[in-house]
């Protein structure tokens, strides 16, 4: 840095010719556009820097040769796409310029650069959460591409192509599809606004379909080599007033092909099916084809009409598989099913999270889960919020806060716990050191054991916040330095 | 709840501004060197931390912590604790309205399941009423059937008509309320939707108001911090520098102390050098004037010492002389000796060579010595062989020649005998009978009679005595005398058939069992030829002296016995030294009997010795047999073994020398040959040779006149011959020419003789 720096009069003198051509500059480059609002006032340390360190700046008048290539390149990229022969400086160039609507026949497997994509993800949505696809952006803007197309594709209508034809672009790079809606056939003339988000054609449908079947994913997912997420709704998003039933119909076909598909799919670690209107037959069938299934690590089938049976074959599939996350929200389980859940689960050692949240357990059932924690050694996380439950629940709970170590959250909100309920509940939290939430609400018990709980489990989150602290003491002075580097 | 990363990334942004403007150099700062020693400083706390981190000082950290209760620290936590619980609080607020929904939802569900439950018992009933009202209608038609007059059909038929009406007016009813609550459900459903709308909507505010809250609070919290830095800060400065100030004026203080304590301490010690410099300049003088007196005293020594060191030093050059002449010497002795050791080394190495070399040619020679040895084996070998094969062939010339000669020889004899006929019959008139002598019929070389084996005389032996036996009874008891040997068959027998018994130890017990099944005679033949070959008989000779020891050992010991029974075996030893001195001695006699028998024979004639040798067994024979009745009863079993073991011992000694006999014993015995030939050549006894010398001398003489008349007759004859060859001369003479020729011619002078 030293040896570059030149003698301090100098720069002055063999810039000033520059000054007045600055704007010409500015309009070409709007990165040293600042400059000469900057040069006028006489900062060495800003000339120092320019010399040293902006490697944008140039002495270049006229447009180089290499600049008006460059642009003839980004102009004609979708015949002529040339990346790769460039120097990796000019690459550079090119991919900060290119612009962001090329077919993604030319661009996808040319170009990895992330700054183009962000570009490209930015131009269309705008939200954009990168971090919940990997942190790449190119990763973000496929899976998001191909869920759109998904959200939209009307069977039937539609040409199948369109989905299948991109998938050999993208296939490398999708990990993971979240699709929040799944239109069903139509059979009225096809409205002008097919690719729409409100489905008001779908509404005014005939009420005699011969098959109301959705998108088979089966091609698709098996085309994905990737694939490791998979999130469904059977359903038809924001109806509005124009609610009918048979936007919700999740037939037996579309299960069985859905069962086959994530059957097939062996890297397949999340499976959602939400909202679905899947029913206990329908729940068996997808269970059965989970079975045993190489990398399947969470399972979610809330919101829909699953009963006793199908959460029996749920208790199957925790023995059977190497599942973690078990969510079973707003069902219709009763006793029976959760007795078979905590029959599975007093020998399960994989499974980390079971939600039951808005089913109707009762007190059978809730015991018998109770029973069970007893005895494993894995779960940490369970969600009874909703269920019916009352004062014997609540005491078998207590005894296994005393003697389980492993749980760190439970959700026993709108119960009728009851006070007598919250006072057994506040010695088992009394005696356990490793609970770190606890939720209560709306179960009718007293505010002062509410108080007393929240303290105690204030007084474990301390003590796990200083056992997480210790061990990471000594990264602190590494992180700190992290920002020092970027002033360098 | 709190993240503790931003916490920390949070006290970093809010340190670092703080800290850095106050004594570090800047990064930012103009001044170059300035620039340097700020990075310079930076890499330095860099290292250090690391450094730090490597040794994983949790001890020291953890002081650090609890040393940093301080403002700061306190601010901190409490910030901390308050944003936590404004997030807890926050996030509880925000979820709340989700467990209310979900109490609303599962109240909504309780009602909707009593509903749904109150409509299935409704409808049930519903479907009962109906259906019993059914059921009456139907009934009723039946009836109707049977009703024959119209107007009581009609009025059926209306009641029907009636019934059904109110039948469906109920269902009708039902299906109404049905609808009625549909259309309640439907505004419900839109009630709930917009109620979602505004819970959605509420939701929205409150975390749009969390968010805000929250990141106000964060604000206020920083700020806090800040201020507690900075306060914390602003008293440290404080503080430390009245910590200085007070450093500086105690040093100041503390110094002047020092200055006035020194310039005391300078003027005592002035003084005291003073009174040291009297005291020591006397000291001084007193020391010297005691010092010189010393050096003259020393002086004087060191005269004394110059000359006992001169005298030393010439005593020891002398020493020294004396010691370089003895080095001189040695070395010369030590260089000496080295040489010899040289020469004894190379003599020694020339004596190894030598005896390496000689060693080398004494195997050489060992070598060829055995070579040699091996070969002259072979030569030996090969020589007994041709040896044996000439003592073959010359057997065979000898053979030859021997019956060449006697040929001659009987030829000269009968010619010999021819002549003597002659002379007898013709010349003397006297009758003439042939001699008949032994040698004459024989043929060929005389060899002796082959030696029977000791078994071949016992087989003999017995099977005599087994004939003579059965004959025994008719015949004449001493018929056997005639046998070749002194001692009687059956007296041998039983000796044999004793020894037999008693020593059937020296059997083997494979033979023993094997000899079970033979015949007697033949069983007894092989023990005895076992026991025989164990104790060494090979020959007749050996038997018969086996038999005779016995014999000997039975007379002698019978007397013994005889004369004290008591002492027997006290002189049994004796006794049995005795008989085998008898029996040395016997053998004795037998080695020298051949020699001594030859020159007897070779004077007496073959007849005489034929006679003597018979007389003499049977004069053996006779001699023995007196003995021998009564001995083999008085053998006793118990002595035989004994008498075995002294046999056994005598005979030992004989054996060797018997074995330097047989060496001669192959060879041919040509002692009787002499006779032999001497016999052949004195066949024409003396008186007859006498008798034919005079005969000669008296032809001879009769001869002489025969050859002198003889010659006479020739005289005579060659006279008569002259005389006519001499007439014929004359005739010649007479007749010839000449004689006319002549002028006288003799036959005139004189008158012819012949007429």
């Amino acid at each position: 840095m030293q040896d570059s720096r030149p003698p301090p009069t100098s720069p002055k003198l063999s810039w000033s010719p520059l000054v007045p051509r600055s704007p010409s500059v500015a309009a070409h480059n709007p990165a040293t556009g600042q400059q000469p609002a900057k040069r006028t006032v006489p900062n060495f340390r800003r000339m120092r820097r320019l010399i040293a360190e902006d490697t944008e700046w140039s002495l270049a008048i006229v447009p180089l040769l290499t600049e008006l290539c460059i642009q003839n390149i980004i102009r004609n990229f979708q015949k002529n796409p040339i990346l790769k022969q460039l120097p990796p400086e000019y690459q550079q160039k090119v991919l900060s310029q290119l612009p962001p609507d090329l077919p993604l026949a030319v661009t996808a497997n040319l170009i990895d650069d992330e700054g183009y994509w962000r570009r490209c993800c930015m131009h269309r949505w705008p939200v954009c959460h990168v971090a919940r696809h990997g942190g790449s952006w190119k990763r973000l803007f496929f899976e998001r591409h191909m869920e759109g197309l998904l959200c939209h594709f009307i069977p039937g209508t539609t040409d199948p192509g369109t989905i299948l034809d991109l998938l050999p672009l993208c296939k490398d790079f999708i990990r993971s599809l979240r699709v929040d809606q799944l239109l069903p056939p139509v059979y009225l003339p096809a409205p002008p606004r097919v690719a729409g988000d409100q489905s008001d054609s779908a509404s005014e449908g005939e009420p005699e379909e011969i098959s109301a079947d959705h998108y088979t994913l089966g091609p698709l997912v098996a085309g994905l080599s990737q694939l490791e997420e998979l999130d469904l709704v059977y359903g038809v998003k924001d109806c509005g007033m124009n609610f009918e039933w048979k936007l919700f119909l999740f037939t037996y076909q579309d299960c069985h092909s859905l069962a086959a598909t994530i059957k097939a799919c062996h890297t397949l670690k999340i499976f959602r099916l939400t909202r679905s209107r899947v029913d206990d037959e329908k729940a068996r069938i997808l269970i059965r084809s989970l079975l045993d299934h190489p990398a399947l690590e969470e399972l979610d089938l809330s919101h829909n009409l699953i009963g006793d049976r199908g959460a029996r074959g749920a208790a199957k599939l925790l023995s059977h598989s190497h599942l973690r996350v078990l969510n079973l929200a707003n069902n219709r389980v009763r006793a029976p099913g959760a007795q078979a859940l905590a029959h599975a689960l007093t020998h399960n050692t994989n499974l980390l999270s079971l939600n039951l949240r808005l089913n109707c357990i009762e007190d059978e059932g809730g015991q018998a889960l109770a029973h069970a924690l007893l005895s494993n050694t894995c779960l940490t996380t369970l969600h009874l919020g909703g269920n019916e439950l009352s004062e014997p629940t609540a005491t078998l709970l207590s005894q296994v806060l005393s003697v389980n170590t492993t749980l760190t959250s439970i959700n026993l909100s709108c119960n009728h716990i009851g006070p007598d309920g919250g006072k057994q509940l506040l010695e088992g939290v009394s005696d356990n050191k490793t609970l770190l939430e606890f939720d209560l609400r709306l179960s009718d018990i007293t505010q002062e054991c509410e108080y007393l709980i929240g303290q105690a489990l204030h007084t474990n989150r301390e003590a796990a916040r200083q056992q997480a602290l210790n061990p990471g003491h000594f990264v602190l002075p590494v992180t700190a330095s992290g920002p020092g580097k970027s002033v360098a | 709840m709190n993240p503790p990363g931003s916490m920390g990334v949070q006290e970093h942004s809010a340190e670092e501004p703080l800290s850095n403007p106050i004594h570090t150099p800047s990064i930012l700062s103009d001044d170059p060197q300035e620039r340097i020693q700020a990075r310079r400083l930076r890499i330095a706390a860099r290292v250090e931390a690391r450094r730090r981190e490597a040794l994983g000082e949790y001890l020291d950290g953890k002081k650090e912590s609890e040393e940093d209760h301080s403002k700061s620290y306190k601010q901190r936590e409490e910030s901390r604790l308050k944003l936590a619980k404004l997030l807890f609080y926050g996030t509880e607020l925000v979820s709340n309205i989700r467990v209310a929904i979900d109490v609303r939802e599962t109240h909504r569900r309780v009602e909707e399941e009593e509903i749904k439950r109150l409509r299935v018992e409704k409808l049930e009933n519903e479907v009962k009423t109906s259906q019993d009202k059914f059921d009456e209608i139907t009934s009723k038609w039946k009836e109707g059937r049977q009703r024959q007059i119209p107007q009581e059909l009609w009025d059926m038929l209306s009641a029907q008509q009636l019934h059904c009406a109110g039948l469906i007016e109920d269902k009708n009813k039902l299906i109404s309320e049905l609808q009625q609550e549909l259309k309640v459900k439907d505004d419900q459903y839109v009630k709930d939707l917009k109620k979602q709308s505004d819970d959605i909507s509420l939701l929205l505010e409150r975390m749009e108001e969390q968010v805000k809250s929250t990141m106000k609070a964060f604000r206020q919290e920083l700020v806090h911090i800040e201020k507690a830095f900075e306060l914390e800060r602003q008293e440290l400065l404080i503080s430390n520098k009245k910590k200085w100030e007070w450093a500086l004026q105690a040093h100041s203080t503390k110094e002047l102390e020092y200055l006035i304590n020194r310039m005391k301490r300078v003027e005592d010690y002035e003084q005291q050098l003073n009174k040291q410099r009297i005291f020591d300049c006397e000291e001084y003088n007193t020391i010297k004037i005691k010092l010189e007196q010393d050096v003259q005293i020393l002086e004087q020594q060191l005269q004394q010492m110059k000359a006992t060191y001169q005298l030393n030093q010439e005593k020891l050059e002398y020493n020294f002389q004396v010691l370089k002449k003895r080095d001189e010497e040695s070395t010369v002795i030590k260089s000496q000796q080295k040489r010899k050791i040289n020469r004894l080394q190379d003599i020694l190495n020339n004596l190894r060579s030598k005896y390496a070399k000689q060693k080398k040619q004494f195997q050489e020679e060992n070598q060829s010595l055995t070579t040699d040895y091996k070969r002259l084996v072979m030569h030996f070998k090969e020589l007994q062989k041709s040896m044996r094969h000439f003592a073959l062939v010359d057997a065979e010339k000898f053979r030859e020649i021997w019956l060449m000669n006697e040929e001659e020889a009987k030829g000269l004899i009968d010619k010999a005998f021819s002549v003597d006929r002659i002379i007898h019959t013709q010349h003397l008139g006297l009758p003439w009978t042939a001699p008949d002598l032994w040698f004459l019929s024989n043929v060929g070389p005389i060899s002796q009679q082959p030696r029977k084996s000791a078994t071949q005389i016992v087989e003999e032996v017995l099977r005599q005595t087994e004939e003579e036996e059965e004959e025994e009874a008719a015949l004449h008891p001493e018929s056997y005398l005639d046998l070749p040997k002194q001692i009687s068959a059956k007296t041998t027998k039983k000796i044999l058939m004793l020894l037999c018994d008693e020593s059937g130890f020296l059997i083997e017990s494979k033979l023993l069992s094997l000899l079970l099944s033979l015949e007697k005679t033949e069983c007894y033949l092989l023990r005895l030829d076992a026991i025989f070959s164990a104790l060494g008989i090979e020959s007749e000779d050996d038997l018969y002296k086996l038999v005779n020891f016995f014999l000997k050992y039975q007379a002698h010991h019978g007397s013994s016995t005889q004369m004290n029974p008591r002492d027997q075996v006290g002189t049994e030893q004796p006794s049995l030294t005795s008989g085998v001195e008898l029996l040395s001695v016997e053998t004795a006699e037998d080695q020298s009997s051949p020699t001594s028998v030859s020159p007897r024979a070779s004077v007496a004639s073959g007849l005489e010795v034929a006679e003597q040798t018979g007389l003499e067994g049977g004069a053996g024979g006779e001699q023995e047999e007196k003995v021998a009745p009564a001995s083999p009863g008085l053998i006793h079993p118990n002595d035989v073994l004994k008498v075995l073991e002294a046999f056994v011992m005598g005979l030992r000694k004989p054996r060797d020398l018997q074995t330097l006999l047989k060496v001669t014993r192959n060879e041919r015995d040509d002692s009787k040959d002499s006779a032999y030939w001497e016999a052949l050549s004195t066949v024409i006894p003396d008186a007859r040779l006498s008798l034919w010398d005079t005969l000669y001398t008296a032809l001879e003489r009769y001869h002489h006149v025969l050859t002198q008349r003889a010659e006479l007759l020739l005289e005579n004859e060659s006279l008569e011959q002259q005389n006519a060859e001499l007439q014929s001369l004359l005739q010649q003479y007479l007749h010839s020419k000449i004689n006319s020729q002549l002028q006288v011619p003799p036959t005139q002078v004189f008158r012819i003789p012949t007429k």
